[in-house]
């Protein structure tokens, strides 16, 4: 029985956000909670958490119309709903006998094979199971996301005693392909994994900064990026995820976990910082749900300006932007950071002694190997490294060197490993460190790897600074960008023309993709500015043109060609996705044309694409404007679509185009897709469309102009909407007559070039590289 | 020359567009109801109808293919009795009745079925395939000016403060929920019937409309100007229809006689001011009947913005106690192409209720014109 439909119990934040998420993947929903006291509605709360959820950022749903396959009720009137569910999750408050109530009620009324799990996040499944019937307990098991779970990829799993295999099986399927997460399995142990290194690593950071007289601001600046931590670092997250929750987990913990854990020999409730938070939760101070935290937003005066809290004096002052050695020895590894002389090298050290230390301790106490370890950190937590990964980087030596020379104890693991690293790499091979002190290799199963897996020990067939072209196996081969942020350059668009021709080398097909967190940011603007400042007008011109023909043969190349996105896809990385036979995208893609935002417009191909398939349309109501006011809407307000599933409504993915949701299995799916369409593949035939000409750009022109009038855009928005317009009109066209795809570029490079003369688009683009951010001129 | 006069008027509820009860309404399908319910209320003979004249703003998807014809199939209106849709935008529906009154005094018919249709839900404001003329736009932007620019331009050239209009926007929603709560709708609105719902109260009126919340809103069209959308008509669905004849016809065949049409006037003016219009066009009409404004005792002026509301009040003389008694536009909402007939079929019915003898109806049209009624008591 594969599962098809979930039931999830409880609304709180994270049971809804879960049945969310099953939506997400397709599939329906049931969500039920508590009959409030005194409800006049009585689903109120789970109808309450799918209405909130439509509301909250980042959005638990990855389209608002997914909202519609959550079934709500209660569980005094509805408990039948669960009947035909194949997995129950329950995530109700955490106490243990609240839970074995439910579970009694839930496995009175379940169908006979379904799954029942807890999302507990600190309860070990023996006390869950202490007394309930073995037909319950065979098909129980711990599932824990973490919050938000549409984001978050770490599913910790856990197997009970009598829990039977393929009710395991089963979860961990769905959870990878369906969900689209990193399945850890973990021992049932107090906090599994995620938690257990987690609220110790919070405990020490937020100790130690204390105790070694850091700022928050301080603390912050070195526990985030240069430990490749979130940049919210450690009082930031605490004010992201409430500081109400910080006592709570600890003293579940404290509760749950043997005193010779460091956790509880090392918690001193009479620190002076533990009584600076509960002051705080007191006062209201909860974090950014509260009046704010270790931080706060002072809206006094109309501005919004950063405040930190002094945790001494508990008074906020303006937050420093601290400027510190260690942060920027960190540049140099986390080596460099330690070793360097300052108090931020000093509490640096400090963390991953401790914590690096007490990981160490637990492997094989937690979970089978420092694998599962460092995937939970990384994929929930969203640490770059695990602590074995820090530890390698660290080098193992020099770390039990330096704990030796502090008197402190060296965890019997690390002793046994010596002066081996942790990881390594050999030829085609990856290993790592068992348990037992020798080296196996990471596994990569099937249809879920990387590129980097492919790459290993192997040369691209062609490659230069910009981009390379790897061989997949089975006829296929792979573009991979890898310029800084895999912006566009000319080295790329060079390896997009190559790409063309690998049919000459037996290749049947060609997959874009790549491993980097984002697809592709865009056009590498810094190079057109440099260009325009020296008015080398031909130059530019002349790349434009590159940039289409490169597109437009790949497009009419004799074999397939499948865009593979995973993150951003921006500008001219949505062009190349635009240009491609088809798409497999991760969910998390954030597709869209934001060219505007920099003064110019989509000039690979990106507005003629749209045009052409909005106008494709069978959907749409009749005419062409209603097709090209959305093109248009799109384009001129640089809207980006926050999933794949909104890319759809965008037109920038079509019917047949596929959506993944595990990042590991995008390639893998893309890959799949290019072969099965290599099968009697046929190029395209070259697109003619009908379009409106002046009349159109008018209309637009009259709408932008309005939008000028209220304040909602810019003169000089208006000026490259117009051009905009002029393109997606159609130039001079008649609607008795037909626009070829040729005469649309030709039209996206004559607007371009008009808006890269204007000395405003060139304010625009250098403020985007000095700032990020787009400048409304 | 013979007399015409309203022997009957109707209209749907009035809700708002893209979010009341009548979004999932076609408008044709909505009119037609409308229609067959006045024919139900006067009782008229529909064999001696020559024409239903319908108007509309944007006759175009559900609203076009001569949508009058297709009403009057849906009304059960005779094969015989012909139908004709006209458009003078927001003055459409008034135009229908003008010429119902002209044929008749010219003796080319007896008996017309003259009404409006707007779903600004389903046909959007503009339509779906605006097509404006590239050379005139350039050359003469007004002929295309958006309302909303109109209404600034007119608080700017009559020194209207925001204040004053957020004043008459209470004012408009008080009188209307005031009017909504005593049942005075009751009698004009036909039921509208959708699969199993039943929509039979307007949705646009907001009682709780205070002077407080409307300061909060930002100006709707001009970052520096005053007009809000509180300030300005509602997007509205809404379809209404009022039955006209011969005066001679309506006694031979015991109609109810609501009021005599007396005069009929139409006026341009400059696009940007549009909202004026109604000053000349009264003024034509008013000479016309060979009558002055202070003779008028009851008057229906269309409320597309407060800020027009008032620059036609101020310009006119008029004063707005005796104007939209059971509230304006800004409250009732204005479903473009069914407006016209709305406020003339009501002036006739407020003569009745209340014992008045004179009464005008008058409104702005989009593009520079003004549309004016007068109406005596029966």
């Amino acid at each position: 029985m594969a599962i098809q439909k979930v039931a999830v119990i409880g609304a709180g934040v994270m049971g809804a956000a879960i049945a969310a998420h099953v939506t997400n993947a397709g599939y329906d929903a049931v969500l039920l909670d508590i009959v409030p006291e005194g409800a006049g509605n009585r689903n109120m709360l789970a109808e309450g958490a799918v209405k909130q959820m439509l509301k909250t950022k980042p959005a638990p749903f990855m389209h608002k119309r997914n909202a519609r396959r959550i079934a709500t009720g209660n569980l005094e009137d509805n408990l039948d709903m669960v009947a035909d569910c194949d997995w129950i999750v329950e995530a109700i408050i955490e106490h243990p006998g609240l839970k074995q109530d439910l579970y009694k009620r839930l496995d009175a009324v379940r169908k006979e094979g379904s799954i029942v799990t807890s999302n507990t996040s600190t309860i070990p499944l023996k006390t869950l199971m202490d007394g309930m019937p073995d037909s319950l307990q065979k098909d129980f098991a711990i599932t824990h996301f973490f919050n938000p779970p549409r984001y978050m990829r770490l599913f910790e799993l856990v197997k009970g005693e009598k829990t039977r295999d393929y009710a395991i099986e089963e979860l961990r399927e769905f959870a990878d392909k369906a969900l689209g997460k990193e399945v850890v399995d973990c021992y049932d142990t107090p906090g599994f994994i995620g938690n257990r290194i987690g609220i110790y690593w919070s405990f020490v950071a937020m100790k130690s900064a204390f105790d070694l007289g850091l700022t928050v601001e301080e603390a912050d600046a070195v526990c985030g990026k240069p430990m490749g931590i979130p940049s919210t670092g450690i009082f930031g997250l605490g004010d992201l995820t409430g500081i109400d929750l910080g006592p709570k987990v600890n003293a579940s913990m404290l509760n749950e976990l043997p005193e010779s854990d460091p956790f509880c020999q090392e918690y001193d409730e009479n620190h002076p910082l533990v009584s600076t938070i509960m002051k705080m939760i007191d006062e209201g101070y909860t974090g950014r749900k509260g009046k704010g935290g270790f931080y706060r937003m002072n809206k006094e005066g109309g501005k919004k300006v950063k405040e930190a809290r002094n945790l001494q004096t508990g008074e906020y002052a303006v937050a420093a932007k601290p400027r510190m050695k260690s942060v920027s020895a960190a540049k140099k590894g986390l080596r460099a950071l330690v070793e360097a002389d300052d108090k931020g090298a000093a509490y640096a050290w400090e963390i991953l002694s401790r914590v690096i230390s007490y990981s160490a301790n637990l492997v094989g106490e937690i979970a089978d190997d420092i694998l599962a370890i460092d995937s939970a950190m990384k994929t929930g937590y969203a640490w770059k490294y695990g602590p074995f990964e820090q530890l390698n980087q660290l080098g193992n030596q020099y770390f039990i060197d330096r704990l030796k020379a502090e008197g402190k104890p060296v965890p019997a693991f690390l002793e046994k490993v010596g002066d081996r690293p942790l990881y390594k790499e050999e030829g085609a091979e990856n290993l790592y460190m068992t348990l037992g002190g020798e080296y196996a290799e990471i596994p990569v199963a099937e249809g879920a790897w990387m590129l980097a897996d492919i790459k290993r020990g192997k040369e691209p067939f062609m490659s230069n600074k910009g981009a390379s072209l790897w061989d997949l196996g089975d006829g296929v081969a792979c573009l991979e960008i890898h310029t800084k942020m895999n912006s566009i350059d000319q080295d790329v668009v060079t390896m997009l023309q190559e790409a063309r021709k690998i049919d000459r080398k037996g290749f049947k097909a060609l997959v874009i993709g790549n491993d980097a967190d984002n697809f592709s940011v865009g056009a590498n603007v810094g190079v057109v500015l440099f260009a325009a400042n020296a008015a080398m007008w031909p130059v530019i011109e002349n790349s434009i043109s590159e940039g289409q023909n490169a597109l437009m043969k790949l497009k009419y190349a004799p074999f397939p060609v499948v865009a593979a996105p995973a993150g951003m896809a921006l500008g001219g990385g949505c062009e190349i996705v635009l240009a491609a036979d088809a798409v497999q995208a991760h969910a998390e893609s954030y597709m869209g044309l934001v060219e505007v935002g920099v003064g110019v417009l989509p000039g690979f191909g990106g507005c003629k694409e749209m045009v052409i398939r909005a106008l494709a349309n069978k959907k749409r109501p009749g005419g062409a404007m209603p097709a090209l006011a959305t093109v248009f809407e799109n384009i001129s307000t640089a809207k980006v679509a926050t999933s794949a599933e909104e890319a759809r409504d965008m037109f920038i993915l079509r019917d047949g185009d596929s959506v993944t949701m595990n990042r590991k299995r995008v390639l893998a799916d893309a890959k799949a897709k290019a072969l099965s369409i290599a099968e009697g593949y046929e190029v395209p035939e070259q697109a003619e469309v009908s379009l409106p000409g002046p009349t159109a750009a008018t209309a637009f022109d009259m709408a932008v102009s309005g939008f000028v009038q209220m304040g909602k855009a810019t003169e000089y928005d208006g000026v490259v909407s117009g051009e905009v317009a002029r393109v997606l009109s159609g130039g001079d066209s008649d609607m008795t007559e037909t626009v070829t795809e040729k005469k649309l570029l030709q039209l996206e490079q004559e607007g371009f070039m008009n808006l890269i003369r204007n000395e405003k688009t060139l304010y625009r683009i250098e403020h985007m590289l000095t700032t990020g951010k787009p400048l409304r001129n | 020359m013979k007399s015409v006069v309203i022997a009957g008027y109707s209209r749907s509820p009035f809700t708002l567009a893209n979010k009341g009860e009548l979004i999932k309404v076609r408008p044709d399908e909505l009119t037609g109801q409308v229609v067959r319910g006045l024919i139900e209320k006067t009782g008229v003979n529909v064999e001696d109808i020559e024409d239903v004249i319908i108007g509309s703003a944007f006759p175009e998807a559900e609203q076009g293919f001569n949508v009058a014809r297709i009403v009057s199939f849906l009304a059960g209106i005779p094969k015989t009795a012909a139908a004709t849709t006209v458009n003078r935008f927001c003055g459409s529906s008034m135009q229908a009745i003008h010429m119902a009154a002209g044929a008749i005094q010219m003796g080319a018919g007896e008996v017309f079925i003259c009404g409006g249709i707007e779903s600004m839900t389903r046909v959007p404001m503009g339509g779906f395939n605006p097509a404006p003329h590239p050379g005139l736009y350039k050359t003469y932007p007004e002929a295309y000016v958006s309302m909303g620019v109109t209404a600034e331009n007119l608080a700017k050239q009559y020194d209207i403060s925001r204040q004053e209009q957020e004043e008459m926007a209470v004012e408009s929603h008080a009188r209307a929920a005031a009017a909504r709560e005593a049942g005075k709708f009751d009698e004009e609105i036909v039921p509208i019937v959708d699969g199993n719902n039943r929509i039979e109260k307007d949705g646009c009126i907001r009682p709780e409309t205070t002077m407080e919340t409307l300061a909060g809103l930002k100006p709707a069209f001009d970052a520096n100007g005053s007009v809000t959308a509180a300030t300005s008509s509602p997007l509205t669905d809404g379809a209404s229809a009022t039955l006209i004849c011969s005066e001679e016809y309506a006694d031979a065949n015991g109609l109810t006689k609501m009021a005599r049409i007396k005069s009929i006037a139409v006026a341009g003016c400059a696009p940007e001011i549009m909202g004026i219009g109604p000053v000349p066009a009264t003024e034509k009409a008013l000479a016309r009947a060979g009558l002055k404004l202070a003779d008028i005792d009851i008057i229906e002026l269309n409320e597309a913005f407060a800020a027009q509301s008032i620059a036609v009040l101020k310009a006119a003389g008029m004063s707005y106690d005796n104007t939209n008694l059971d509230g304006g536009a800004i409250a009732m909402g204005h479903p473009m192409g069914a407006t016209g007939a709305r406020i003339t079929g009501k002036v006739a019915s407020l003569l009745q209720r209340e014992g008045k003898s004179l009464g005008l109806a008058t409104q702005c049209i989009g593009g520079g014109q003004g549309i004016a009624t007068v109406l005596e008591a029966c």
